[in-house]
């Protein structure tokens, strides 16, 4: 229903997991190996700072104009998960860094 | 024991590659990711255009992994059975097997088998796989005791010594093991070492033991480590 989707996309920030093929991540690799991707999802209302109300204070008084300025937090990996090992589909081994989130945040 | 075979069932699975299943179940489980990648990528590590990586370095990563990963992990890996070539050279592929394995040339097996025994460890490992492997014609699996747990035990142990075995090639009709070593220039200890090689490469009781498990038919093995 309406409800519940709403109510899912306002679930607070949080790791999430998706059994993908190493294909799937895109990174060039063809493999058929499955890994498990954690990623950050959600929202981060409760997360507003002082700083983000004053930084959005400066911009509406025209204080900042030109700049790239976020003025709300964001949900991001606060740390990566270990390195993830897979063999290709030409047999060689290959090894990703920081491929998956281990902790989430707002930011 | 179900969960480990489930998704095994070969009327089901034309396509299905089982080395590839065992992949996944260690990339799903956090020690098994974390150990196999840190043996993978220490031995795929280049030193040098000289030196394509550290067999020091990379016998001890594997030697970590089995130590530490659960059979249900590692057997699975190693014994995966395999119905293409694709599946069986993942499966030979799964030590690493250019660092861990394969030499510019080959020794002589009863030397290597002296340098086994100079260690305490690898001297060990391979007393108990000589004991737990022996084919034997008193058993109808050829293994002693019936016991093809033992046998697949004690041929995971010797992973990451100088007695490293493997198999020979991606074949998926026959399995051969060996460790990298000939008999060439034996001397007059050419049928020790004959006798020496063979228990690897001709052992009824250890390719009934890898094909059992392969197969699931083999309803005692439950490994716990």
């Amino acid at each position: 229903s309406r409800r519940k989707r709403a109510r899912a996309r306002h679930k607070p920030c949080e790791l999430r997991e998706l059994e993908v093929s190493v294909s799937e991540l895109g990174l060039g690799y063809k493999s058929d190996e499955t890994v498990l991707f954690r990623y950050c999802s959600g929202t981060c209302e409760a997360a507003v700072r002082s700083y983000d109300l004053s930084l959005k204070s400066m911009r509406s008084r025209r204080k900042i104009r030109k700049e790239k300025v976020r003025a709300r937090p964001c949900c991001r990996p606060l740390a990566y998960d270990d390195d993830v090992s897979f063999l290709d589909a030409y047999n060689r081994y290959y090894t990703v860094n920081e491929l998956s989130a281990k902790e989430c945040g707002c930011v | 024991l179900a969960s480990i075979f489930s998704g095994m069932d070969p009327a089901t699975t034309s396509k299905s590659n089982h080395c590839l299943d065992a992949a996944k179940a260690c990339n799903l489980n956090d020690n098994c990711k974390r150990l196999r990648s840190a043996y993978i990528s220490t031995c795929n590590r280049e030193l040098s255009a000289a030196e394509p990586c550290s067999r020091r370095k990379c016998h001890k990563a594997l030697r970590q992994f089995f130590d530490r990963v659960p059979g249900e992990f590692t057997f699975r890996l190693l014994f995966c059975s395999c119905k293409d070539p694709a599946c069986a050279e993942r499966r030979r592929q799964t030590i690493v097997p250019f660092c861990s394995y394969e030499d510019k040339d080959k020794p002589n097996c009863l030397d290597l088998r002296g340098a086994c025994r100079a260690d305490h460890l690898c001297r060990s490992r391979l007393a108990d796989f000589h004991t737990n492997c022996q084919a034997t014609f008193q058993s109808l699996t050829g293994c002693p005791g019936d016991n093809f747990q033992a046998c697949l035990g004690s041929y995971v142990g010797l992973i990451g010594f100088d007695i490293t075995p493997n198999y020979v090639d991606a074949s998926t009709t026959s399995i051969t093991i060996s460790p990298w070593c000939s008999c060439k220039g034996s001397g007059n200890m050419e049928e020790e070492c004959e006798k020496f090689l063979r228990d690897f490469t001709e052992n009824p009781c250890l390719r009934n033991a890898i094909q059992a498990f392969g197969n699931g038919t083999d309803i005692n093995v439950s490994p716990k480590n």
